[in-house]
């Protein structure tokens, strides 16, 4: 009675079910491992802290130091993991989500400084540093970075690793091309101002047609937002009592005019950063030059940015309108980690003087640590991808005196909001006439 | 003409599948060439060995769990629905009618959609976040399986049967094992199927409930897209070997899941 | 079919139903009486807990969610209807809406009508029926991450195949995800890729259906294949178009795998939210901005959506075959 396909059919049933099975059996334990932090008895085999951070190329630069820590310990591992280029659209939404339920964030994580007010508004996220005797660490930062790590009751719940600084990264071959020079005096010489800066895009457009001056309008709409800010009190989109200041600062305003601008002249390839397309375009010589804060530099030499095969090929220079200070970042202990002894003395080597100075070394971001700030290997640093800029002279020498831009509790979800206009200007999806409107709207509602 | 629709749809089913094909087997420079690679380059082997050497790469996990996963779902709904379908179709009770019509309401209803927030609460507080239990048990509910079911029950079972198993003296659970269960199989097929499928490609609920480390194939792909963004042949590679064993479980069993598929949906 | 009654049952002889109920007390009856009343209500109680733990308990606190001001710093605040007013008002909301809308449209219409037309090409005999078969069915084995991963690729404005292949037509290079309709089509693509195949195999099985003789006294009548097809199969179809149709929009109104993959995993749906869904929309203000109110008034929002959508294809439907 039974039929040939019948009976096949009967098989496949009871070949998933059987496979389900087995599968449940052995899978069974995986599932009910708490997810991050790698469990396993005390008794046996070495404890896995997981770092996690986010950031394109070689993001918080850690792999040397963090290959030398496994090569050293045998009772604690670290497993390194970042996450993904996006910080305010995909990594800090969710590391608020694993905070909140309680499962999915790493041991040690990294936040970026927009993420900072809103960390220490939750105090209740992290373990407290100063429990494992990290109190004594003060001495290493400058006053602004350690205090951003202090919640409002007292605990100390991050360290800071790097510092943002401010130079502006271009494409030697391309600006020879261009019939520019190359020189990276020469060139911070072409541009004291953001004016002088529009100008000499013109003039390599003139010449070059297949590469675009700058990536698209949002690195740079950040780096003159910094620079403008520290002229208008250290705020840029919330005052210091955490009001929505974006309609009232005119730093706001005038970096975004800078972006319109730059997108209006043609001189950007209208791509987005921190995208794949933007990637792509690193290695595909879609634009010529790029905002660069020191942690910059690691995202263009890394295999994601542009990669080994571009270097020597590009070069580092003094940015227009002098200085400024984007970015730079914390690392915490969550207080859902397994092992937060543990993940506290990763945490003290990763943010301490000898893996920051390695941090320097291997990717470029610049130390928040004063001690490796003066290090020598710091100060007289040269970067060979970058065909041997003197990095130390351009960010570790002015690396102290930065000043911090006030970020309010939901400085990233605003600035996500806000940098989804400035690109969609960029990209054609809003009219120009609209874009300044807008982003005032969007930045209400993110805040909302 | 017909031939030519034909061949155009095959052409363009495979063409996808083909070209994550030859992305796997270039190197990333080649894969954003312009023009483009067209044809399968050498790399393959190279490339899911770098996959698979990968510590990011968990979706070998994901896999296991996307298994797991779908199978527990796909069998629970089956024999749930074809119990409630025996039921509302054969067997008369009261408010029978009323909670028929609620099933055919909350088959509207994208219940792991709609629900998201309290859903994701809920696991919270069971401190489920991050296990696959959590992407299990809000799919066992499926008031379309139930729907379907009693359709197929109503096509396939003819009442006459159960009343004569009934005189016969079989209690009504024999009669569901011994009568219904037989004469509703190509039912259960297109049902497990369609349960199979969906539950596979479920991607917003668990991307939300689980973690990186332990996550379906669906998530293990999007985590995999989002820390290697420009790394195409590592990308294509891991979305080529997520998909290698379903395709190998659609050849090898492609008659019987065609058949299956066809015969259930006729009658529903 | 044959009856397998297990041998071991101690009597086989009938007891009448009447008499099953009038003795409810002696050991046996009352074991057969319960059976009777009570087993269906077993058999359909495992789909109700269920529904009241995964199905009633999340839309009632979906609903009462919706009622809630929820802020990341913590505060919640009563504020009774004001998020369904505040969304009413709420341009990116209508924007998700509207893309919802024009995504599915421009996904389902041609998927339905090319899986009808496949269904019919392959309603004829053929050589190697079953290779072609699965050769349409092949989509529907993929993972819908992977196949938006290839398709991202494929759309890419600077080194993606399909604006190459437009190239040789002097078209300029389409920035697919920042122009809105271009992006719809391309997430309408990816849609009915997988779904047409499985659609035409679903249309074939109803086709089979159909008594031979319908076609045969058509034919005899002088209609022409083409004719018979509009006449004959698409009214004998109804009731597998009204499962496809109804699957299709509740799938179709709520997109999220193709449009989130297709902004690397952002559920923003591009820089000015171009081809951003409901079900992003609800993603973005439940997981992004933490706005669980919000999030769950959207939620609701969503459904009513559904519920129109389901009827009006159920009336357009019914017209369809009614006038047969």
């Amino acid at each position: 009675m039974i039929s040939k396909s019948r009976r096949g059919r009967l098989l496949a049933v009871a070949a998933v079910a059987a496979l389900t099975l087995g599968a449940a059996a052995c899978g069974s334990d995986d599932s009910s491992q708490p997810a991050a932090g790698g469990e396993s008895s005390a008794a046996s085999g070495p404890i896995t802290i997981t770092l996690q951070t986010f950031g394109g190329g070689k993001n918080f630069g850690y792999k040397e130091a963090v290959d030398k820590w496994n090569a050293e310990h045998t009772d604690i591992k670290i497993k390194y993991d970042n996450l993904t280029d996006q910080f305010e659209q995909v990594y800090w939404p969710q590391m608020i989500q694993w905070l909140q339920s309680g499962a999915g964030a790493g041991d040690v994580v990294g936040i970026d400084e927009g993420g900072m007010g809103l960390a220490k508004a939750h105090p209740e996220w992290w373990a407290d540093l100063g429990e494992f005797g990290l109190q004594n660490r003060q001495s290493d930062f400058a006053a602004w970075k350690w205090e951003n790590g202090v919640t409002a009751d007292g605990k100390l719940f991050a360290l800071g690793t790097d510092v943002g600084g401010m130079s502006l990264c271009y494409r030697r071959d391309l600006f020879e091309k261009a019939g520019l020079p190359s020189d990276r005096d020469e060139v911070s010489k072409l541009w004291p101002t953001w004016d002088d800066f529009i100008a000499v895009g013109k003039k390599f457009q003139s010449k070059v047609k297949d590469t675009k001056f700058v990536d698209g309008t949002n690195t740079l709409y950040n780096v003159v937002l910094v620079q403008e800010a520290a002229k208008n009190g250290n705020v840029s989109y919330f005052d210091k009592d955490n009001n929505l200041i974006v309609d009232k600062n005119p730093a706001v305003k005038t970096a975004y005019d800078f972006a319109q601008k730059i997108s209006q002249e043609g001189l950007t390839a209208k791509l987005r950063n921190f995208t794949p397309e933007w990637n792509t375009g690193m290695k595909k010589s879609q634009f010529a030059t790029l905002g660069c804060p020191s942690w910059m530099l690691g995202v263009v030499s890394g295999d994601g940015g542009a990669g080994p095969d571009f270097k020597g090929k590009w070069d580092v220079a003094a940015v227009p309108g002098g200085g400024g200070n984007w970015g730079g970042s914390w690392l915490a202990v969550p207080k859902q980690s397994k092992h937060p002894k543990e993940a506290a003395q990763v945490l003290d080597y990763l943010t301490g003087k000898d893996a920051q100075v390695s941090v320097f070394n291997y990717a470029g971001n610049m130390p928040s640590n004063l001690q490796a700030q003066q290090d020598p290997a710091v100060q007289g640093a040269k970067n060979e991808y970058f065909n041997d800029a003197p990095v130390g002279d351009i960010f570790a020498k002015s690396a102290s005196a930065l000043q911090p831009v006030f970020l309010g509790v939901k400085h990233a979800q605003v600035k996500n909001a806000i940098e989804s206009v400035v690109s969609a200007i960029d990209d054609g999806s809003v009219p120009y006439a609209n874009g300044w409107q807008k982003l005032v709207d969007d930045a209400v509602k993110a805040a909302g | 003409m017909t031939k030519l629709i034909l061949a155009i749809t095959i052409v363009i089913s495979a063409f996808p599948l083909y070209y994550m094909i030859v992305i796997a087997s270039r190197t990333n420079t080649e894969a954003t060439d312009m023009p483009p690679p067209l044809l399968p380059g050498g790399k393959l082997g190279e490339n899911i060995r770098s996959v698979l050497a990968n510590p990011d790469a968990h979706y070998l996990t994901g896999l296991t769990n996307s298994l797991i996963v779908a199978a527990t779902v796909t069998v629970s709904v089956v024999v749930i629905s074809t119990l409630a379908g025996f039921a509302f179709a054969r067997l008369n009770f009261k408010g029978g009618k009323i909670l028929l019509l609620l099933v055919l309401l909350t088959m509207m209803v994208p219940l792991q959609q709609m629900g998201i927030v309290p859903l994701y609460r809920l696991m919270v507080n069971l401190e489920w976040v991050g296990s696959i239990k959590a992407v299990i048990l809000p799919y066992l509910l499926n008031g379309f399986g139930v729907f379907l079911m009693t359709q197929y029950t109503e096509q396939a079972v003819p009442n006459e049967l159960v009343e004569a198993a009934r005189v016969d003296g079989a209690s009504t659970l024999r009669i569901w094992w011994n009568v219904i269960l037989p004469a509703v199989r190509p039912g259960m097929g297109v049902l497990g199927i369609n349960t199979f499928m969906l539950n596979w490609n479920e991607f917003m609920w668990p991307l939300i409930v689980l973690t990186p480390d332990n996550p379906t194939v669906q998530v293990a792909i999007n985590s995999l897209n989002a820390k290697y963004g420009t790394d195409y042949v590592l990308i294509f590679s891991g979305t080529l070997m997520s998909i290698l064993p379903l395709i190998v479980v659609f050849i090898a069993f492609g008659r019987q899941i065609i058949g299956g598929l066809m015969e259930g949906a006729v009658k529903a | 079919m044959s009856l397998h009654v297990d041998a071991g049952q101690p009597t086989r002889t009938p007891i009448p139903p009447s008499r099953r109920r009038a003795h409810p007390r002696s050991g046996r009856s009352f074991l057969t009486w319960l059976d009777l009343k009570a087993a269906p209500y077993l058999l359909i109680s495992p789909y109700y807990l269920l529904f009241l733990a995964f199905g009633l308990f999340p839309l009632g606190f979906t609903l009462y969610y919706s009622f809630f001001d929820y802020d990341l710093t913590g505060t919640v605040e009563w504020t009774g209807l004001g998020n369904y007013t505040a969304m009413l008002g709420d341009a990116s909301f209508w924007k998700a809406v509207v893309n919802t809308l024009a995504m599915f449209v421009i996904a389902t219409v041609p998927q339905i009508l090319l899986a009808l037309l496949l269904a019919n090409a392959l309603n004829k005999r053929m050589k190697a029926q079953l290779f072609v078969r699965m050769g349409v069915l092949l989509p529907l084995v993929t993972s819908v991450v992977a196949v938006a991963v290839v398709f991202t690729q494929l759309y890419g404005r600077d080194w993606g195949v399909i604006n190459w292949i437009l190239s040789w037509f002097g078209v300029d290079p389409i920035d697919w995800k920042a122009e809105r309709v271009p992006s719809w089509i391309a997430i309408a693509t990816m849609v009915d890729w997988r779904w047409t195949g499985y659609n035409a195999i679903i249309f074939l099985a109803g086709m089979q259906t159909i008594p031979k003789d319908l076609y045969e006294a058509a034919s005899i009548d002088g209609a022409s294949r083409r004719r018979q097809f509009w006449q004959i199969t698409i009214p004998m179809l109804r009731p597998t178009m009204i499962f496809v149709v109804l699957n299709s929009t509740i799938g179709g109104l709520t997109l999220f795998s193709e449009p989130t993959t297709f902004y690397n995993g952002n559920v923003h749906g591009g820089t000015d939210s171009q081809f951003q869904t409901v079900s992003m929309f609800v993603f973005e203000q439940g997981f992004r901005e933490f706005d669980y109110g919000y999030a769950s008034a959207a939620a609701w929002l969503l459904f009513l959506l559904i519920l129109i959508g389901s009827a009006i294809n159920f009336l357009l439907i019914r017209r369809i075959g009614g006038n047969k």
